[in-house]
């Protein structure tokens, strides 16, 4: 018999399906229909959040108006990782950027197919329109503006 | 305003009269999360000299149920603590938060000792990086697949590039952590390791490599609070709690700050006043900070603001921050050099600190602190983090 300790194996399987919402829709179907970035407008703080919500979180107004940005922005913050969201190692190593884009407050995370440094200047390559399902991959990744 | 509103809600002090905390240990397969938490509970009630049954009125737990592997997890806490058929609650966040809310409920003069449990059953859970994967948002960040790390990387790759700092300083953070954590029995990690030279440790999310990561840990901590006039009947080494504070950036990845850890700045600044530090640089002789990933060390004690406009590795690099140091930091060693214990991380900082002040730290005591503060932070994805100032004075 074993003098191991007893441990039981278990699990946590619960499936979600999350709601994007009002500026969700509006971000998500602005790049399925136009390729182009949204923000969402708070002109009491000339604030455009990219991406989009409803809300200004520094005044708490609602926000209705969006205001269209260009899909070329600024790296501020640039990695390469070398694991899968499971920790399992990668064949590939990923580079990931946070771009900041001209106008508006926030930016966005995704992957990037060139080695980049904090300042370069990339585009956001969107999926062919007709492969666009409404997702943050419907942007494939950012690549280098040379 | 903020301040005046501070001032005049101290209507009376709190103090810490009892820690109790089992060994970190990178696994322990013979015991379960619950009695590991009875072994904490246990030591704090017997330092505290109470009965817990009949002598503590209320209990904080900390816990995440994803952590836990079991959903409402606050119900699976009572027994172990002697908390059944009394006031007990669970905040789902860093023990030190715990603290806080047990702080207030001595301050309203609801109830006269509370006491605040955390623990970490790291080695319960086989796939820890999924539950920081499950912390990403699902619309906007989790579908990209990435490991979570790379939130760190893209953090520390900011912070030092900003700061003119180098890989070299995470490094030396690494080693005197580690260094630290030998003289301490209760730390798991301890060691001399090269602070010179490159990495050649894996590479998790570049800059970031497993070796800026504090490696987990198995623990539990629990802390017992009482109101000025019960502490002083109680003991006669009572360790005060002086001041708190506790704040959250903007937590999304895309506005959130990058540079500063600005939710320590903010949450700092709130200790200090209810402390009425004037000056906390002169004040604060010790400090027990997260340390998660070795950059954090530094990036925290800018924002601190316990070292003026000194960039933190220029006085790393100066041996300010060893024990013998013009400002001790992570004498225990750190989550580093003891373990990183999810969330009871802050509260292992605050149990070390507590130690410290009653000159009970035995081979890493710091001769003649008087005042030091503790911090901590919640760990990738977020933007949250507490401080709290204790003084035996
Ligand atoms: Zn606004």
């Amino acid at each position: 018999m074993t003098t191991e300790p007893i441990r039981v194996e278990g699990d946590f399987p619960v499936y979600f399906r999350y709601t994007v919402g009002v500026a969700g829709e509006k971000f998500f179907r602005e790049i399925m229909e136009n390729g182009r970035l949204m923000a969402s407008r708070c002109s009491s703080c000339n604030l455009n959040y990219l991406p989009p919500r409803i809300y200004c979180e520094r005044c708490m107004s609602r926000l209705e108006e969006y205001v269209p940005v260009e899909n070329e922005g600024t790296v501020e913050a640039f990695t390469i990782t070398h694991q899968d969201a499971e920790g399992n190692p990668l064949q590939e190593p990923v580079g990931v950027a946070l771009v900041r884009f001209p106008g508006a407050y926030g930016g966005l995370v995704h992957r990037t197919i060139d080695v980049l440094a904090i300042g370069d200047r990339v585009r956001a390559v969107f999926k062919d329109k007709k492969e666009r399902t409404g997702s943050i991959l419907d942007i494939k990744f950012f690549e280098k503006i040379s | 305003m903020q301040g005046s509103k501070t001032e005049a809600s101290l209507l009376r002090s709190v103090a810490i009269v009892g820690v109790g905390i089992t060994e970190l240990k990178s696994s322990t397969p013979q015991v379960s999360y619950k009695e590991l938490i009875f072994e904490a509970a246990q030591k704090a009630y017997e330092d505290a000299g109470l009965n817990p049954r009949k002598d503590i009125e209320s209990f904080v737990c900390s816990s995440e149920d994803f952590l836990e592997g079991t959903s409402i997890f606050d119900e699976y806490v009572p027994d172990q603590l002697g908390a059944v058929l009394k006031p007990v609650c669970t905040i789902s966040a860093d023990g030190m938060y715990s603290l806080a809310a047990a702080y207030m409920q001595i301050l309203t003069g609801l109830f006269d000792v509370v006491a605040v449990e955390a623990h970490s059953k790291a080695s319960d859970i086989v796939n820890l990086s999924t539950v920081y994967d499950m912390a990403l948002d699902p619309v906007y960040t989790r579908p990209l697949g990435l490991n979570a790390s790379f939130v760190a990387g893209l953090e520390m790759s900011k912070f030092l590039h900003s700061r003119g700092a180098g890989t070299n300083h995470c490094r030396m953070v690494v080693a005197k952590n580690r260094k630290n954590a030998l003289s301490n029995s209760l730390a798991m990690y301890g060691g001399i390791v090269e602070a010179k030279g490159e990495s050649q440790n894996p590479v998790l999310s570049y800059p970031l490599t497993e070796y800026d990561v504090a490696p987990v840990a198995d623990g539990a901590a629990v802390v017992v609070l009482a109101s000025e006039d019960a502490a002083e009947h109680l003991r006669d080494d009572p360790v005060w709690v002086k001041g708190l504070g506790w704040a959250s950036d903007s937590p999304t990845l895309e506005t959130r700050d990058w540079l500063d850890a600005t939710y320590v700045r903010l949450a700092s600044k709130q200790a200090y006043q209810s402390a009425k530090l004037r000056n906390p640089a002169k004040d604060i002789q010790i400090a027990e900070i997260d340390d998660t990933y070795s950059y954090k060390e530094l990036q925290h004690l800018e924002a601190l603001g316990l070292i003026g406009d000194a960039k933190a590795h220029t006085l790393l690099e100066q041996g300010a921050f060893e024990r013998d140091g013009v400002l001790p930091v992570n004498p225990s060693g750190g989550s580093i050099g003891m373990g990183h214990t999810l969330e009871m991380s802050g509260l292992v900082r605050v149990v070390e600190l507590v130690l410290q002040l009653r000159g009970e730290a035995d081979r890493h005591q710091i001769k003649g602190v008087e005042t030091g503060i503790a911090q901590c932070w919640r760990g990738i994805p977020t933007t949250s983090g507490a401080v709290v100032i204790l003084s035996n004075r």
